[in-house]
């Protein structure tokens, strides 16, 4: 969060006026949501209860973080929920064995497999991403209840736990897992080759092919990235609740992608980032811990969740044209 | 070129690998020879394991009986219409019996009518259906078994005190039994005060994240009922990573190995068990035995035993070895 | 616009070779699991059987034609699962509720129009991507559903509910004959109107319709209701075939009828494909589900195999240089 918050200033002077525009609603979309619920609810503004956001908003995150740099290309990551089982599964079968470096290697792996699965399929079959990642999500899955048999997997070593239940001083582990996640993305995105490369792909794919740009490999590395992230993601989730089972991770999609649209990155390609991802987890968990403390039924949150995404994004596209016109006709920078 | 040939040999090797993912099942299927009992047991998904449970329980009827036992779940959790589908599927494949559980008591009817109507056999467990011919309904009482874990957990609590109430999936009606009997222990219990109540979805990641925001709203919590095992040991983790453990008691249902070890070690106070894998085993017996001519009793109900620090222990181990029901023990305690 | 759609509205007699390299995967995947569990599984040729897969299918069908229609115009609808349910609810409490027949089934295809509206005008006035715009009213419509039943199943519907399921119109099941008019009344549509050429036309090259002085929202805004006008007449087969309402009872069937419309031959980019080749992708899905169960494979490798096959026909277009 101080990361995103430290990288601004310099971020916003390069900004063109309509993404400037999607900064400035999220950030008071951001205090509006704290201090509306200040108002209503006494629980809201403790430090208990900020943490618990933060915690629930993180593991979001490292869920989002992943399928915002395959957004940015313009793609889609539809099987980011059932990699995330998958790896979570077969990585606790080995960790509640004893094998805790064993059993997180053979996670990440198996996210890196899939990952690499859809930006093959994707490039070298020229798959549509949306069809090829909805079939992962099938295999995946099938997978999952293949190798778990219906059975749940739990009872982790502490020290495994400590990724997702742990605290440093009074910071959830999570947290800070999220936050490192952050300032690594945001380098990669913004000082890296890759990072060019995403967004120009996202921009202008067929520039960036005639530009001479490794296009293909940059696809792959970033669905395998996207599979990476889910399986930390995975790991994150079962030490935090202490078990695997076959289900793990099938409710996490729609929620992952809300949270990079909200996030202000656009599924168009090529706009957007990182930072907007953990401003739109948290505008998630927010409102989520909201709707629980003030007794909304758990029924509305699906509409909820639906509705923000609406405004923000129409708020993007009408504001942020809005915003552009303005400072063409005043002649200002594009 | 080089690309279309690659391409073509691509081409090739996924052919062949869905020929082989397709001719495998075929060559299976086709194994069996003397021809004995065949029946199909449903479940309602492939993820809880209270289903797994119920699927070891008939296998080891069929094994027991010399019968063969095949397997119908829908791919989605819970899915209704993907339900039906199985079944007409299967009224098609003619099995010797149907032991049936519905993802929905109301909306499977229609469809069981058809198995009715095709006259095969068909034995409904865990979730009773009205409306369709049956050998027997094998099962406990939903009602009962949250009625029984609720009066439990406010016993434990001396009577009094605050509560929260974490809900399966809404729409289930073993929730909505689950609930009934809930509640109608509250009642009995002035003193007791029910703080909030709030889906889980019979899972653990849901449920934890409902009650970390509860745990915001409410200081002090002194009984917690979830309708399943799955969530209760979600909580009971999310109040000790809270620093709250100890301070709430926390019941579930089902009993599963997970929530037996939560209960060993204190972290739970109790689950309440009708046992999916007693269920099951005797469903599939219940039908063997109609299918060989002999008398079944109309309903066989099962106790429900509540699972707490004394007996939790034979609830640990692994489903696959637990003991298996006897039959005339269990028609000899049926009321009819 | 693809070749069956091509054969089918011009009468000039392509090749076998010509006929062969138009079909999309789904009608090889079609006829390939036909032929393979005829041979396996006499019982799948059984009357009986196809009358079964053909009820399943139905519902599929109907979404998917919408769907199709949506796609050829670059667009996507996610919402269309939770319409789906929306409608079904709303019809349901509304018989439950005394009101007559004919205003069940208006509330519920005014939801769908409702739906179908809301999306399309802030896709093309607003400029929204299809996808956000669709995600987020799927989470209003599944929401609504759920509150307006607190979840549960909308039982004790009247009689007259099942006659879409298990009515008769010339000796055929209600279902199909219901499939079938809305099939050829989206074929003349989409191949007979100056709606359906602009759909194609949207999807081809949007600007060049505009600069045309054609009013593309207004087209664009039809394309959305048509679909959920779809969705809610896919909700009373839905609701027969149940016998109840059920609020969560189609959610991700958008997926699957996405999947069908793909493997029908209909292309995310560029207008191209059509509702023929969707007909043969559902119809695929269908068979494909039913011969998994007929076969006897475990719902574990059931749930893997469906993803291999989506992939597969897909790839074999592409390899093909179809897509």
């Amino acid at each position: 969060m101080t990361q995103g918050m430290l990288a601004l200033p310099r971020f916003l002077a390069r900004l063109p006026a309509d993404r400037l525009f999607v900064v400035v609603t999220r950030a008071t979309a951001l205090v509006a949501i704290v201090l509306v619920l200040s108002l209503l609810s006494p629980h809201f503004f403790t430090f208990q209860n900020l943490m618990n956001v933060l915690r629930q908003a993180s593991l979001q995150f490292i869920l989002s973080a992943g399928l915002t740099l395959v957004i940015l290309t313009g793609g889609i990551d539809l099987s980011v929920g059932a990699v995330l089982g998958l790896s979570a599964c077969l990585g606790a079968s080995l960790i509640v064995s004893g094998h805790v470096a064993l059993g997180i290697a053979a996670a990440l792996a198996a996210g890196l497999a899939c990952g690499l699965a859809n930006g093959m399929l994707v490039t070298q079959l020229r798959i549509p991403a949306f069809i090829a990642t909805y079939g992962m999500l099938w295999i995946a899955h099938g997978l999952t209840y293949v190798f778990m048999k219906g059975e749940v997997i739990h009872g982790f070593d502490k020290g495994f736990r400590f990724i997702g239940a742990g605290h440093v001083g009074p910071i959830p582990a999570p947290v800070i897992a999220a936050a490192i996640l952050l300032g690594l993305l945001y380098v990669l995105l913004h000082h890296t080759r890759l990072g060019r490369g995403i967004y120009a792909i996202g921009g202008n794919p067929v520039a960036a092919r005639l530009s001479g740009m490794p296009v293909n490999r940059y696809l792959i590395t970033v669905y395998a990235l996207s599979g990476v992230l889910a399986a930390f993601a995975g790991l994150v989730v079962i030490a935090r609740v202490n078990a695997a089972d076959p289900g793990t991770g099938e409710e996490l999609l729609l929620a992952a992608i809300a949270a990079v649209c909200l996030g202000g990155t656009s599924l168009f390609g090529g706009q957007g980032g990182i930072g907007g991802t953990i401003v739109g987890s948290l505008i998630l968990a927010l409102v989520i811990n909201g709707m629980n403390l003030l007794n909304v039924s758990t029924f509305w949150q699906a509409g909820g969740m639906g509705l923000i995404v609406l405004v923000s994004v129409f708020a993007d596209q009408v504001g942020g044209r809005r915003v552009n016109a303005a400072v063409h006709h005043r002649g200002g920078k594009p | 070129m080089n690309q279309l040939k690659s391409r073509r040999r691509v081409l090739a090797a996924g052919a062949a690998a869905l020929g082989s993912v397709l001719l495998a099942p075929a060559a299976l299927g086709q194994t069996a020879g003397q021809k004995p009992l065949r029946l199909v047991v449903f479940t309602k998904n492939l993820t809880n394991p209270f289903w797994n449970a119920v699927r070891v329980g008939a296998d080891k009827a069929g094994k027991d009986l010399g019968v063969t036992i095949e397997h119908a779940a829908p791919t989605k959790p819970d899915n209704i219409e993907e339900q039906t589908r199985q079944v007409e599927d299967w009224i098609v494949r003619k099995p010797d019996g149907f032991v049936f559980v519905p993802v929905d008591y109301k909306a499977l009817v229609p469809t069981i009518q058809k198995v009715n109507k095709a006259g095969i056999p068909i034995v409904v467990f865990n979730n009773r259906m009205t409306d369709v011919e049956q050998v027997t309904y094998v099962g406990s009482d939903d009602e009962t078994i949250g009625y029984e874990i609720t009066r439990h957990l406010i016993q434990a609590m001396g009577g009094k005190g605050k509560i929260i109430h974490i809900d399966g999936v809404p729409a289930a009606i073993t929730a909505q039994n689950r609930k009934k009997g809930f509640e109608r222990a509250l009642k009995e219990f002035p003193q007791v005060e029910l703080l909030a109540s709030q889906p889980g979805n019979y899972r653990r990641l849901p449920a934890v994240q409902v009650f970390e925001n509860l745990m915001q709203r409410f200081p002090q919590i002194d009984g917690v009922f979830c309708a399943n095992d799955d969530m209760a040991v979600g909580v009971a983790e999310a109040l000790e990573a809270a620093g709250r453990g100890g301070k709430t008691k926390v019941v579930g249902i089902d009993a599963i190995p997970d929530g037996a070890a939560a209960i060993l070690s204190g972290k739970m106070l109790a689950s309440a068990d009708f046992s999916g894998h007693d269920q099951a085993y005797l469903a599939v017996t219940a039908m063997v035995r109609h299918l060989r001519g002999e008398r079944v009793p109309k309903e066989i109900a099962l106790p429900v035993v509540i699972v707490d620090r004394q007996n939790a222990k034979t609830w640990t181990m692994p489903v696959a070895e637990k003991p298996v029901p006897q039959w005339a023990k269990v028609v000899a305690a049926q009321k009819n | 616009m693809n070749a069956p759609a091509a054969i089918a509205t011009h009468a000039g007699r392509p090749s076998v070779r010509q006929l062969l390299a138009a079909a999309p995967g789904a009608v090889y995947l079609l006829v390939i699991l036909c032929a393979l569990l005829a041979v396996w599984r006499p019982e799948f040729l059984s009357a009986a059987n196809l009358t079964n897969v053909a009820l399943q299918v139905a519902v599929l069908v109907i979404v998917s034609l919408g769907m199709t229609l949506v796609i050829l115009t670059e667009g996507i609808d996610l919402s269309l699962g939770a319409v789906l349910g929306l409608a079904g609810v709303v019809m349901g409490l509304a018989l439950v509720g005394g009101y007559p027949f004919p205003l069940a089934i208006a509330a519920a295809l005014a939801v769908g129009l409702a739906f179908g509206l809301a999306n399309g005008a802030l896709i093309a006035w607003a400029g929204m991507p299809p996808f956000i715009v669709t995600l987020g009213t799927l989470g209003i419509a599944h929401s609504l559903a759920m509150v307006l039943t607190h979840g549960n199943s909308v039982t004790g519907l009247p009689a007259q509910v099942r006659w879409f399921n298990e009515g008769q119109v010339l000796g055929f099941p209600v279902p199909l004959v219901a499939t079938a008019v809305l099939f050829l009344l989206t074929y003349l549509l989409l191949y007979h109107t100056r709606f359906g050429r602009y759909v194609f036309a949207i999807g081809g090259n949007r600007r060049a319709l505009a600069l045309s002085g054609v009013r593309v929202s207004a087209y664009l805004i039809a394309v959305y209701a048509f679909a959920g006008a779809m969705a809610a007449a896919a909700s009373f087969v839905m609701t027969a075939r149940m016998n109840a309402a059920h609020p969560t009872i189609a959610l991700g069937l958008e997926f699957d009828a996405i999947a069908a419309v793909v493997l029908g031959g209909t292309s995310f980019e560029k207008g191209r494909g059509g509702i023929v080749g969707t007909l043969a992708g559902a119809a695929a899905v269908g068979v494909l589900r039913n011969g998994l169960n007929l076969l006897g494979v475990s719902a574990e490798w059931q749930v893997a195999a469906i993803g291999l096959v989506i992939i597969g026909g897909v790839a074999f277009d592409s390899i093909r240089g179809r897509t």
